[in-house]
């Protein structure tokens, strides 16, 4: 877990980079300029044209600008130097062309490096270091292709053998050993098949597999990569074309052109995908105004936009818990901080406040999701608190269920021990008494037979009485008879005519007992409020709860009000887990539903 | 008559056993839980199982359960189901529209030992014994348009006993009438309910007790 720094820039040498800045663009601009001549001057038409002889500085520039720009923004990230020094060696390549044989020879040399910049600044792309190990040998063979071709070519080159987008005219290497035209024509080919065919073709396929294998996130981020792709591609192609056809074909010049635009973009595009989380920064104050309107449910959302990141998750440090929960109050498990998530923990007066679960590529841009967090602060405090509560409310909801189920276990209990115990023996007693009387028959003392007869029937009043009580605790025929027997029995007994449809099958004592009291319950409020004519009880199951319905015809208006019957029923309902609607319009009737999860 | 007694309670058991004996039937097994039970009746195929509707481990309603199953399997068996409590749909659920060999009593009844006796008698004749709580509850209901309210109350304790499961004759004891005047109640009945006359006693309570559910 990484805890936030606040946002330090260094800026002792501030003036003095400024100056080394102003000194690098306006030799960028000259050396452009110059360029842009000694391609003029030393290539004749058709082979350039002022227009393409712009468009190579245009691309350069634009290079030039982008990496300037990246480096004052971002200054501790190397992609600004790579990009402006891209620019300096597409423009260096141009003085190839020059006919004076130390200008020619070193930039012959040297301007080939132009191409391995680009792509070490696409694969560098967005944080300035290429950290994969295939691309890093990727690059470094691009790299001594790049310089190992032009110095074979120098020293075989004697002015004989025709250079590759050269003028026919000879020039003149310093570095000569020995002339060979054959050979000096042959690397050359080889050079364009390799340098320019297979590696531009690598350098396609690394591209796609960093876009296939980035995490959502940072995929968005590294789409500006396309336009670098295009761009190889477009090159191999052309160098295809230049090194095996005899005639260019016409399409050439508009993938000349095409390959310089991409060329030229690429840049442009890369500074927009870097400076993208300084564009978030906007989002931050958005983010302000937002969660201003928002509830701490839509907190992740808000911050997962501002991030840019869909796969954030937040949870929240609740201290007496010692544990981290989620926004609904459960426990969440807080993954190491690895390559696959990363771990931002956000703190409060020395306390853990919340953590955020992030995409690993947001560790690169720590002052965005400072940004965020700082704006967040007060939401997420609140966030905090809501979730803690929640985090109450389902405990309190449980022991809730758990003191009703337990009070509902003991009722049961209790009328069980009444009939299984006392009423037995009381009724076995009585028999006994019974037996005794019939047995004295005819001949028996008349006071004594009287005495055992009167004791026989105050044993059974005491049944009766039993039997009345432990009804009252819990009805008997629900345990016997299940939940359609108990709802018959219910009904049987009502003033008012009740129709019965409920499902056979027994289901889990809880769940009858719920039921059981709703449909009473309901039943009572119908004899005494509803004036009804009729009334129905349903019970049937769907999609693992039970549904209890009682549906009369009455004066309607029913409402469950602190302390009456039905605001009583609506709490057992919700301590089992379940839910109770009452609809009920003056005039129309009352319809009372009771759902209660249900999984036998 | 051949009994087998089922109920967990010793004492009542032993009570029962006894009042049996004297009563002139033959105790041929006791049973202390529904297992128990099933075996006994499958052993000695009494006339009349006699089973408490709770019994262990649950003491909810294994007792029921196995009155149903016996029922099913041994259809000569007369089953009388005492029950802690008297709810109509209970019986009504156990019943299942076969009235013979089948009864259903309170188990206080079994102090009103000459009425017990005879309900014993008349299950294992396979004739029906209903408690009159059951028969008062599906009389008492409330109905729309109720046509028992046409009954006299004369015919009404007919019906009621009629629904009991007592034969004419029965009846006759019960209501110490002749039987040429139950004979005239029951077809007044029959006629202001506008049930066919049913041509034996089961079919006789099965048409009234439907038309009671009804």
């Amino acid at each position: 877990m990484r805890p936030v720094v606040s946002d330090g820039v260094v800026r002792d040498d501030w003036a003095v980079k400024r100056i080394v800045l102003a000194f690098l663009a306006g030799a960028g601009v000259v050396l452009g300029v110059l360029a842009y001549r000694v391609q003029i001057d030393n290539l004749p038409y058709p082979l350039t044209t002022q227009a393409r002889a712009m468009a190579g500085v245009v691309a350069a520039w634009s290079f030039l600008a982008a990496g300037l720009i990246a480096w004052l923004r971002r200054p501790g990230n190397r992609l600004g130097p790579l990009m402006v020094a891209t620019c300096f060696a597409l423009l260096a390549r141009q003085f190839r062309f020059s006919h004076d044989p130390l200008a020619f020879t070193v930039f012959f040399l040297f301007g080939e490096l132009a191409w391995p910049l680009v792509g070490h600044v696409a694969l560098a792309y967005p944080f300035g270091r290429v950290t994969d190990r295939l691309e890093k040998a990727f690059l470094a063979v691009v790299y001594v292709v790049a310089l190992a071709f032009p110095l074979a070519v120098l020293l075989t080159y004697d002015g004989t053998a025709r250079l590759r987008f050269l003028d026919p005219l000879p020039h003149e290497s310093l570095l000569l050993v020995s002339g060979n035209a054959g050979l000096a024509d042959a690397l050359q080919d080889i050079y364009g098949v390799v340098g320019y065919g297979v590696l531009a073709a690598a350098f396609v396929l690394l591209v796609v597999r960093k876009l296939v294998r980035a995490t959502p996130r940072a995929r968005r981020v590294l789409l500006p990569l396309l336009l670098a792709a295009v761009a190889a591609a477009l090159w191999a192609v052309l160098n295809g074309i230049l090194t095996f056809a005899e005639t260019p074909p016409p399409i050439m010049d508009d993938l000349f052109w095409w390959q310089v635009i991409s060329l030229t973009a690429l840049p442009v595009a890369l500074l927009v995908g870097l400076l993208r989380a300084r564009l978030a920064r906007a989002h931050v104050g958005e983010l302000v105004v937002h969660l201003e309107q928002s509830s701490p449910e839509e907190l992740r959302d808000e911050l997962a936009r501002a991030l840019e990141d869909p796969t954030l998750e937040i949870a929240f440090w609740l201290p007496e818990r010692g544990a981290f929960v989620d926004s609904e109050g459960r426990t969440f498990d807080v993954p190491e901080d690895g390559p696959k998530r990363a771990v931002t923990r956000l703190d409060q007066e020395g306390e853990p406040l919340a953590v955020l679960v992030h995409d690993p590529t947001l560790r690169d841009e720590p002052e965005l999701v400072e940004g965020v967090a700082a704006a967040a602060r007060l939401a997420l405090q609140n966030a905090r608190l809501h979730a803690e509560v929640s985090a109450q409310l389902a405990k309190v909801k449980e022991s809730r269920a758990r003191i009703v189920a337990a009070a509902d276990e003991e009722r049961r209990r209790i009328e069980r021990d009444i009939h299984d115990g006392a009423q037995q023996r009381l009724v076995a007693l009585a028999l006994e008494l019974r037996s005794a009387q019939r047995r004295l028959g005819e001949e028996a003392d008349p006071e004594l037979d009287k005495l055992l007869e009167s004791a026989a029937d105050e044993l059974q009043v005491a049944v009766d009485e039993l039997r009345e009580l432990a009804h009252g605790i819990h009805p008997g025929v629900l345990v016997q008879g299940g939940l359609a027997a108990a709802l018959e029995s219910l009904a049987s007994k009502s003033p008012v005519p009740v129709t019965v449809d409920a499902i056979q099958e027994r289901l889990p004592p809880e769940v009858e007992g719920t039921a059981y009291f709703v449909a009473s319950e309901a039943l009572t409020n119908v004899v005494k409020h509803a004036d009804a004519t009729k009334a129905s009880i349903r019970a049937a199951r769907a999609n693992g709860t039970l549904v209890i319905e009682v549906e009369d015809d009455g004066v309607g208006g029913a409402a469950a009000r602190d302390g009456s019957g039905l605001s009583g029923l609506a709490d057992r309902v919700e301590a089992q887990g379940g839910r109770l609607r009452i609809e009920s319009t003056a005039g129309s009737g009352t319809r009372i539903v009771g759902e209660i999860p249900c999984v036998s | 008559m051949r009994v087998v007694i089922a109920d967990d309670s010793v004492l009542l058991r032993e009570g029962l056993a006894r009042v049996l004996s004297e009563g002139g039937f033959e105790v041929v097994a006791q049973a202390a839980n529904a297992d128990e039970l099933k075996q006994a009746v499958r052993r000695y195929k009494p006339d009349v199982a006699i089973v408490d509707v709770r019994m262990p481990p649950t003491h909810t309603d294994e007792g029921a359960r196995a009155a149903v199953e016996i029922r099913a399997q041994q259809p000569e068996v007369g089953v009388l189901v005492l029950s802690q409590v008297i709810e109509a749909a209970h019986a009504l659920q156990l019943f299942s529209e076969r009235p013979e060999g089948f009864g259903y009593l309170l188990k206080d009844r079994v102090l009103e030992i000459d009425d017990f006796l005879e309900a014993v008698r008349r299950v294992g004749r396979g004739g029906t014994a209903i408690d009159p709580e059951v028969i008062g509850q599906l009389v008492g209901r409330r109905r729309e348009d109720d046509p028992l309210e046409e009954l006299t109350k004369r015919e009404r304790e007919v019906l009621e006993l009629m629904a009991q499961g007592l034969s004419n004759r029965g009846i006759c004891e019960k209501l110490v009438v002749s039987p040429k005047t139950v004979e005239t109640h029951v077809n007044s009945i029959f006629g202001k309910l506008g049930l066919m006359p049913a041509p034996d006693e089961h079919r006789r309570v099965l048409a009234v007790l439907a038309f009671l559910r009804a």
